[in-house]
């Protein structure tokens, strides 16, 4: 065998697997070219008709707005809770050791059950939640039936599954710092807050953007926790884009349209993956250079 | 003193937000472990019987949740099987040898991690139906590689990485072919990677949702979406959902549990190390 | 005899080796010396057959190595990394070489070899436990004793004490040219370091940016340094390089010294005058240079002293007995001796390279 050949002819079975996987994206590009339905087998070419009508769709635009408020909401509380999590159990209390053994539970806890699970406790009447806000006065909270409740309960759904990722990342970030400049502020006499500040963000702003990246990535994508929790209710109020795929390509059947809507998903999860790691490396850049 | 009363705050801090995060575990518990007329009768008080478990277990209700379950266990173990047959010796291949397919080929599987479902599972929908594999294992564990074979690719290129090619090169020396350096040298040194990242992607293939949800009907249907099924119908059973819930996630916390250590690397595909 | 001529080898856009020539004779000690990101290590798997060059010919005992397999070449290697296997025990590690598909030795000989290596490098103690729990010199010793196990025409070694601690490193050279099999053996030495390399080598390569630039004995690269930057690789403290110009019957410098260095080179070209430290004296016969003293700093038995030159700004350092520099406080007037046979001229430094040796008459 050429050793040329080699590391070639190793990852072939990868290509071919990873083909097996583009084979149907593309596949799907070319059927949004058509007008593909159950009511219509036999399509015909409508060119690019059918984003014409995913970007004249009011609908569209709502679900690309309940998206970003979603994926916004939902990276943000996530990073600011995880990574406040993060230093607190950093400091290594008793407490905090017991706790960090199972701080991953609800992370790996399928999306769609935490869904449920959530489901079954803000149900309004006979939930647990409100059973428990009762003695506060709060009692009677429609969680999942009014439009801003059915947002804010799906990410907080978000929040408790993911909390974790961004708390075990940002531990593992702090706990690879390099002692010595604190030891140096402690010399000087720093201040929690300036240490905080001037030390511990700036050298854990790599850990935590990748942490941030891949939380909101994921959560322009989200399907499973809305699905099971609201399944886009009520009304169109938590129809995030790729509920709205689901709905017009597997409810309705209308699959060309449906897929358009994925696509145009696919390119903004890629636009924003783009300008994030660019406009974030800066900052981190930035970051770095008040570090040195 | 001021310091000792700030270290409590922080510590009842953390306790809120375990609380947060456990109470819903716990209160599942409580709500499979009640009996059916005293669903919302009583909410902490009642007396505990197994009857959720037995009736979910039992595959009455007409969900046929035992199926289910072996469903999860057999395509999540196909899907890893398949994963690192095929990823092992591509993340091998580019962790030794720079050229431009692995290059190409990484950032593909890359893009998969962060690509919406939905953009391939809708086409695959219509194709699977054709090709007869709509609600079939085979199709399960063929579309659920979109989840595992980045995860093992990326991963398994980064413990390769970090072993240093001298190794192989050694037995190289030594008088040992490149197929013996392999699978005599580099393999068993990235064994406990192989081990943790085996049960990431299984975590994850059996945590899926979306795939069985649109490419299953029944035959294949997963946990999951089998869990979901118990909240149907005009009144769903609070304790038959809690208890599928539970057995379907009695595995990944398993799992999850033994592979701690390993897991951050694999949280974030290998660009964090600990 | 290992033989490697002109070897090409190009990483991407980077050029690992560009044109290199090399020849290490039978029974020789060769160390090739140079800064890392030189080439060295690539020449050594480059001989191994662990890379394979663009171009050029690798010779071993004559033969042309080209397609033979690394194992049929029957070179010995040690690597900078050790390249142990962690998991394993020393006598694993050990035994890995005579276990090998392509050389199965029966159990009996192989413990009786590995034994006698053992017993030889003084790690016969420790072969039953995991390399992983060895100390740094322990782990070189078994990654030495894995070359030594299996008799081979050539070893190479690849800077096998550079992560050891500066005592241990000077015990391990001195045990390391004890070894017979070691003083029979042609071996290719790879270090960045040139005291390891002039302690060692019967004769030194000195490699940068892939290419050999010169290669002697010691004696030849200390007394006839192809240009500054090898004159300046070698001998600590570092060998003085004066600015001068070449005038009549010598190089004038900066605060009206005059060195007596005669070349043929015309009156007027910028040159560097080299003197080494320890060709500086406080007394005794030869060309006198006058200044003041600077610094002066004790290295133990002697004094390293740091001397202002005439009455301009250049400096020279020089290494005197303590008994001559004891006296010496900075700014104190000194009268400096160097014998004009020990001077080296070489072309003032370019951009693009070092100035080279310029030939001196005596």
């Amino acid at each position: 065998m050429r050793p040329a050949l080699r590391p070639y002819l190793l990852i072939v079975p990868a290509l071919l697997l990873t083909g097996g996987i583009l084979y149907p994206f593309g596949l799907g590009l070319y059927y949004t070219l058509f007008d593909f339905s159950a009511s219509k087998p036999q399509p015909d070419m409508v060119r690019l008709e059918n984003y014409r009508a995913v970007f004249t769709q009011e609908a569209f635009w709502n679900s690309a707005w309940v998206t970003v408020l979603y994926a916004v909401g939902a990276a943000l509380a996530e990073t600011v809770l995880g990574v406040s999590v993060a230093l607190l159990l950093h400091r290594s209390t008793v407490v905090g050791r017991v706790l960090e053994k199972i701080l991953i539970l609800p992370l790996m806890i399928a999306p769609v059950i935490a869904a449920i699970i959530w489901k079954l406790m803000l149900q309004p009447s006979v939930g647990v939640v409100n059973h428990l806000l009762k003695p506060f006065g709060l009692g009677g909270v429609q969680w999942t039936d009014t439009p801003t409740g059915a947002l804010l309960s799906s990410i907080a759904v978000d929040v408790w599954v993911y909390t974790p990722f961004v708390a075990i990342l940002a531990l593992a970030g702090l706990r690879s710092l390099p002692a010595s400049p604190f030891e140096a502020a402690a010399v000087d006499g720093a201040g929690w807050w300036y240490t905080f500040r001037r030390l511990t963000l700036p050298m854990l702003w790599p850990y935590v953007l990748v942490a941030v990246i891949f939380r909101f990535m994921d959560s322009l994508k989200v399907f499973d926790i809305i699905y099971a929790l609201t399944e886009g209710g009520p009304g169109d109020s938590t129809v995030v884009l790729q509920i709205r795929a689901y709905l017009e390509a597997i409810r309705f059947q209308r699959y060309s349209f449906g897929i358009s809507y994925t696509i145009v998903l696919w390119a903004v999860v890629y636009l924003a993956a783009m300008v994030l790691v660019k406009h974030l490396g800066k900052i981190q850049r930035k970051a770095a250079e008040v570090t040195t | 003193m001021r310091k000792r009363a700030l270290g409590w705050l922080g510590d009842a801090a953390l306790i809120l937000y375990f609380v947060f995060a456990l109470f819903p575990i716990a209160w599942m518990v409580i709500l499979s472990l009640k009996p059916a007329d005293q669903l919302f009768s009583t909410y902490f008080s009642f007396s505990p019987t197994l009857d959720g478990y037995r009736t979910v277990l039992g595959d009455s209700e007409g969900i046929p949740f035992v199926r289910f379950f072996v469903n999860s266990l057999v395509v999540s173990v196909g899907a890893v099987a398949l994963s690192l047959v095929v990823g092992l010796p591509a993340a091998y291949a580019s962790a030794r040898w720079r050229f431009k397919g692995s290059e190409n080929l990484m950032f593909t599987l890359l893009s998969f991690r962060f690509a919406p479902e939905l953009t391939v599972i809708i086409p695959l929908f219509v194709l699977y139906q054709k090709l007869g594999l709509f609600d079939t294992y085979v199709g399960m564990v063929w579309v659920l590689q979109l989840v595992t074979l980045p995860l093992i690719v990326w991963i398994m290129r980064s413990y390769f990485a970090d072993l240093t090619p001298e190794l192989e090169q050694a037995a190289l020396l030594d008088g040992y072919t490149r197929k013996q350096a392999f699978f005599k040298v580099a393999l068993p040194l990235v064994k406990p990677g192989i081990a943790a990242v085996s049960l990431l992607a299984f975590i994850f293939a059996w945590n899926n949702f979306v795939f069985p949800l649109i490419l299953t009907s029944n035959e294949a249907q997963t946990v999951t979406v089998g869990a979901l099924s118990f909240l149907g119908g005009d009144r769903p059973k609070y304790n038959l959902t809690a208890a599928a819930a539970l057995v379907s996630v009695v595995p990944p916390l398993l799992l999850a549990l033994t592979i701690q250590r390993y897991l951050v690397r694999g949280l974030s595909f290998g660009a964090v190390k600990s | 005899m290992i033989r490697l001529s002109g070897i090409r080898k190009a990483y991407g856009k980077t050029l690992a080796l560009d044109e290199l020539e090399l020849e290490v004779r039978e029974g020789e000690f060769f160390c090739l010396l140079g800064p890392s990101g030189a080439g060295k290590t690539t020449t050594l798997k480059t001989v191994a057959g662990l890379e394979r060059p663009d171009s050029g010919t690798v010779l071993l005992g004559g033969e042309d190595m080209r397609g033979v397999e690394p194992y049929d070449r029957g070179v010995a290697m040690c690597f900078e990394s050790y390249a142990l296997y962690p998991h394993r025990s020393a006598y694993d590690n050990l035994a890995s070489p005579l276990r090998s598909p392509r050389h199965r030795l029966p159990a009996a000989e192989a413990r009786q070899r590995i034994g006698a290596i053992a017993e030889l490098l003084g790690i016969s103690g420790l072969l039953d436990r995991p390399v992983g729990q060895l100390s740094n010199g322990q782990r070189q010793r078994v990654a030495l004793g894995r070359v030594l196990v299996r008799p081979a025409r050539a070893f190479l070694l690849d800077e096998p004490l550079s992560h050891l601690d500066a005592k241990l490193r000077q015990q391990m050279r001195a045990e390391l040219k004890a070894i017979g099999a070691v003083q029979r053996t042609t071996t290719l030495y790879v270090t960045h370091d040139s005291v390891e390399a002039l302690a060692l080598g019967d004769r030194i390569g000195v490699i940068r940016e892939g290419r050999i630039v010169q290669t002697g004995t010691r004696e030849e690269i200390w007394y006839r340094p192809h240009d500054t930057e090898v004159a300046r690789a070698f001998g600590r403290p570092r060998i003085n390089l004066l600015p001068g110009v070449v005038a009549e019957g010598g190089v004038r410098s900066d605060g009206g010294v005059e060195l007596p260095v005669r070349t043929r080179a015309a009156a007027g070209t910028d040159v560097l005058v080299g003197i080494r430290p320890r060709d500086l004296a406080l007394g005794g016969e030869g060309h006198e240079l006058t200044g003041t003293v600077y610094i002066t700093e004790v290295l133990g038995r002697s004094v390293e002293v740091t001397v202002r030159l005439g009455t301009g700004q250049r400096r020279v350092s020089l290494v005197a007995p303590r008994a001559d520099a004891a006296r010496l406080r900075p700014d104190d007037p000194v009268r400096l001796v160097v014998r004009p046979e020990n001077l080296l001229l070489f072309e003032a430094d370019r951009p693009e390279r070092p100035g080279r040796r310029i030939e001196t008459q005596p």
